[in-house]
């Protein structure tokens, strides 16, 4: 059993869902309420990590984060090692990866806010960001907490991006997906199915715990 | 502090906006139908539509400049919005949301002024609650509490009371009137019920299709509307294109005959000209009915027909007369049962003389 | 903000504790100098960790393996990978490092020769024993081989099969492997009736038990000839060269022949 795997990959995905929700409040806010006419092509940048096979996308991201792109080179400067093939290249390369499932459920809640709920704060004096702070975003928790779930899962499951960016190397970017392939390459069946399994109830009582503190869950009938 | 406003906006190729009234202190209907751009009035006046030009002050307060590019936020405006559905803020209670434009005062400030206004609307037994739980008046005495509670200096309502029963409507409007007495703002009411207007305005601001139409007293803009969108609006059921026939002088009256029929009707006298082309508005209220001819009455237009249809709607029973013309008439539901009115009777109208309002243009 | 509930805050709570919780691992999971990091093609998964015991016992160095497709691997020697020697199936690769300098040019040694064997499980009914024409059978719906375009032994299952003048006949019922062990794999799980795979795998513990196998001769394809090098961005070269010199060792060439690979003509070119 791999722990030192499943830790990593834990803190990956916790790191990475944090990151990106200070990243998405103000990115979908932004893309919900602008405006601009040009706001389409911002979603379609944002979005676009989900049609790219992740194996492409890891791929274009080690040649902008490796030894030889002028980001690799900066931050190897900066702080001394490089930023492929290490625990903050992942987190990087993960952001970008799962930055839509983030922004898209997000931007969601937000859009299904009354507007004329927003309009009654302003008219009641409320700045922007009051507004947003009391009104958007408690009314929209619950597409907050979906992105952040769904930013969580899926950077858990990431392979082909983690796989490309981080090179495999044990206790630093292997995480558990790679390391169940790995199994499974090595035909240990029983152990890839056991870290599997563990993987996968892990996963279960992350989001059972989430849904759970939802105030309103999938039902129909609003709570008395 | 006057209201005072003259402003312009092109909302589409169809309509455009252009409108110039005052409104002192106290209430003022804003009185017109669905798409006459009511709602676009108070959304430029509380500064969430930027016209394209014009100008809006409040007393000295200039609120909106266009030459001066004067336009002051929404959030600085201190004017009070009643939204049409209200705009409670569903995840607070009733408290927080009348306290909501107070955050920046002192927290035994803001608990005072949230139990004033709560007292002069009658809900401080409603505070704690959530505005999914209380009834449709409580929550519109809420949303006037939370707009009042600032002190703003203009109070606008969007067809706020158009879903409650009328005896609710009429003691929610006496509680504003009784705050605005204390308080002397202008407040303006939106509708398209004239009867709202005869119970809740002292003044009457009537657009049509972005423009102003008439300003004036209730009394004096619908009762004898002088334009057919108004007489439409003012709920005059009948209106009908007449020539003049013959006029009395010593009389005060005329007589016209209707278009396109042999009826006659007597009409209070206008300068128009013998021939000339008229309008008359009647109200369905103002006709009466009866199933024998009548003998010994006063009035001069007495008119014969059959009754073509008659259903109830409400409290009242309308009937469809042909008479030369077609006439609609109102009762009640007794009168029509104690006149055994079936269709196809033969009956007769009476209008007075008065009861016919000669109305000017529109198509 | 009194909005969020006493269940909202906990939420927040356990999304923030399992960041903070987060601290940045240490950078170097093992320590300078006697340790080496390993990158090897996948087709080495059975055999190389035992390999790499020996020599971690014999020499006190410790040694972290990563496996992917040689393929991979290079893209990543290329951008910067901390490797100090790569393992792989191809010889090309670890010439093409050479020649863009991410390699040293000194240190290429052809380590084993790779040989393929036609494998097939225990109770699938197919002769092996008959050798690549059983192939034809209509019994044989689905044959797996790694993919020819990447995998240097698909290459060669491909050469074997014109060798014997099958290719024609059976390329039909060809399924791709994305590498030698995702083949094997097929085979393995019942999606294939029979593979070409390579020797190494069906020696394997995993599937020597599970299978039967019969060996193609070197003959009938282009030797697969595989490579390793050391990276010049190793900062553990000496070590790397140990490594590369227990190879030469008797008993390494030994433990590879055992593993199922043919022991290198030359030792270097």
């Amino acid at each position: 059993m791999d722990w030192q795997a499943i830790w990593l990959t834990v803190r990956l995905a916790a790191v990475v869902s944090a990151i990106l929700l200070v990243i998405s409040l103000p990115l979908a806010h932004w893309l919900t309420f602008s405006r601009r006419r040009w706001t389409f092509l911002i979603e379609s940048l944002v979005s676009l990590p989900l049609v790219l096979p992740p194996t492409v996308l890891g791929f274009y991201l080690l040649m902008s984060m490796g030894a030889r792109s002028p980001i690799g080179r900066a931050w190897e400067s900066w702080t001394g090692h490089s930023l492929a093939f290490t625990f903050e290249g992942l987190v990087v390369a993960s952001i970008l990866y799962s930055m839509p499932f983030a922004v898209q459920p997000i931007a969601a809640a937000f859009a299904q806010v009354d507007p004329a709920l927003r309009e009654a704060s302003a008219t009641l004096g409320a700045s922007g960001v009051r507004t947003f702070l009391r009104i958007t975003l408690p009314l929209s928790i619950e597409g907050v907490i979906a992105g952040v779930v769904l930013s969580f899962a899926h950077t858990v499951g990431e392979f082909g991006v983690v796989l490309m960016v981080g090179g495999n190397l044990p206790g630093i970017t292997r995480t558990v997906s790679i390391a169940i392939y790995d199994q499974v390459q090595a035909l240990q069946y029983r152990e890839a199915t056991l870290t599997a399994f563990v993987m996968l109830v892990f996963a279960f009582v992350v989001l059972a715990a989430v849904y759970g503190l939802r105030r309103r869950p999938w039902s129909a009938t609003p709570l008395a | 502090m006057t209201l005072s406003i003259d402003i312009r906006k092109r909302l589409s190729s169809q309509f455009a906006l252009d409108v110039a009234f005052t409104a002192v202190p106290g209430v003022t209907n804003l009185f017109g139908a669905s798409g006459s751009g009511k709602t676009t009035v108070l959304r430029c006046l509380a500064g969430l539509l930027r016209p394209d030009a014009g100008h809006v002050s409040i007393g000295d307060r200039l609120l909106f400049d266009s030459t001066a590019s004067v336009d002051i936020p929404v959030q600085q405006r201190n004017v009070g919005y009643v939204f049409q559905q209200l705009a409670l803020f569903p995840h607070l209670s009733i408290e927080q949301n009348i306290a909501y434009a107070l955050h920046r005062r002192p927290r035994d400030e803001q608990r005072q002024r949230v139990n004033d206004i709560a007292g002069s609307f009658h809900i401080q037994h409603l505070l704690d609650r959530m505005p999914g739980q209380v009834s449709g008046g409580e929550r519109q005495r809420a949303a006037l509490a939370r707009a009042l509670v600032s002190d703003p200096s203009l109070l606008l309502l969007d067809e706020p009371l158009s879903a409650l029963d009328h005896a609710i409507q009429a003691r929610i409007m006496e509680d504003l009137r009784a705050w605005n007495e204390a308080h002397r703002i202008p407040v303006l009411y939106v509708t398209h019920s004239h009867r709202e207007v005869f119970g809740l305005g002292e003044r009457v601001v009537v657009l049509e299709r972005g423009r102003v139409l008439a300003t004036g007293s209730p009394h004096e803009v619908l009762d004898h509307p002088s334009h057919v969108v108004l007489a439409n609006l003012a709920g005059f059921e009948n209106v009908f294109d007449a020539t003049v026939t013959d006029r009395h002088e010593q009389a005060g009256t005329m007589q016209c005959r209707l278009d396109d029929s042999n009826t006659d009707l007597e009409v209070p006298l206008t300068d128009a000209s013998v021939g000339a082309a008229v309008r008359l508005a009647i109200r369905a209220g103002d006709i009466l009915i009866a199933n024998q001819e009548p003998r010994g009455l006063s009035a001069r237009n007495v008119l014969h027909g059959r009754l073509a249809d008659l259903t109830r709607q409400g409290p009242t029973v309308v009937a469809k007369v042909d008479a030369g013309v077609r006439l609609m008439v109102h009762l009640t539901p007794r009168g029509a049962e104690s006149l055994g009115l079936r269709r196809g009777n033969h009956v007769w109208l009476i209008i007075k003389t008065y009861s016919c309002r000669i109305v000017v243009g529109g198509s | 903000m009194e909005t969020l509930t006493t269940r909202g805050r906990l939420g927040a709570a356990l999304v923030i504790g399992l960041a903070v919780a987060s601290a940045r691992p240490a950078l170097n999971a093992q320590s300078p100098a006697r340790a080496l990091s390993v990158a090897a093609a996948s087709d080495l998964q059975t055999t190389l960790p035992g390999l790499v015991a020996r020599f971690e016992r014999s020499a006190g160095v410790k040694v972290a393996v990563s496996f992917a497709s040689s393929g991979a691997l290079f893209a990543q020697i290329q951008n910067g990978a901390p490797f100090d020697v790569f393992f792989s199936a191809d010889i090309d690769y670890p010439k093409r490092l050479i020649a863009s300098g991410h390699a040293e040019s000194g240190s290429l040694y052809e380590y084993a020769t790779g040989r393929i064997v036609l494998w097939t499980r225990q109770n699938s009914g197919v002769d092996v024993t008959r050798g690549l024409t059983v192939l034809r059978d209509s019994r044989v719906r689905r044959i797996a081989i790694a993919n020819p375009q990447t995998a240097p032994y698909g290459r060669a299952a491909v050469a074997a099969l014109r060798h014997d003048k099958l290719y024609d006949a059976v390329q039909g019922k060809l399924v791709l492997g994305e590498n030698i062990s995702q083949a094997a794999q097929l085979v393995d799980s019942g999606n294939a009736d029979a593979g070409i795979i390579a020797m190494s795998l069906a020696l394997g513990p995993a599937m020597r038990a599970r299978g039967r196998f019969k060996e193609i001769p070197a003959s009938a394809h282009p030797p697969i000839e595989q490579g390793v090098v050391i990276t010049s961005a190793s900062r553990a070269k000496g070590t790397a060269r140990q490594l590369l010199d227990y190879l030469k060792r008797p008993e390494a060439i030994e433990l590879l022949q055992h593993s199922g690979f043919a022991s290198p003509a030359v030792p270097a070119r």
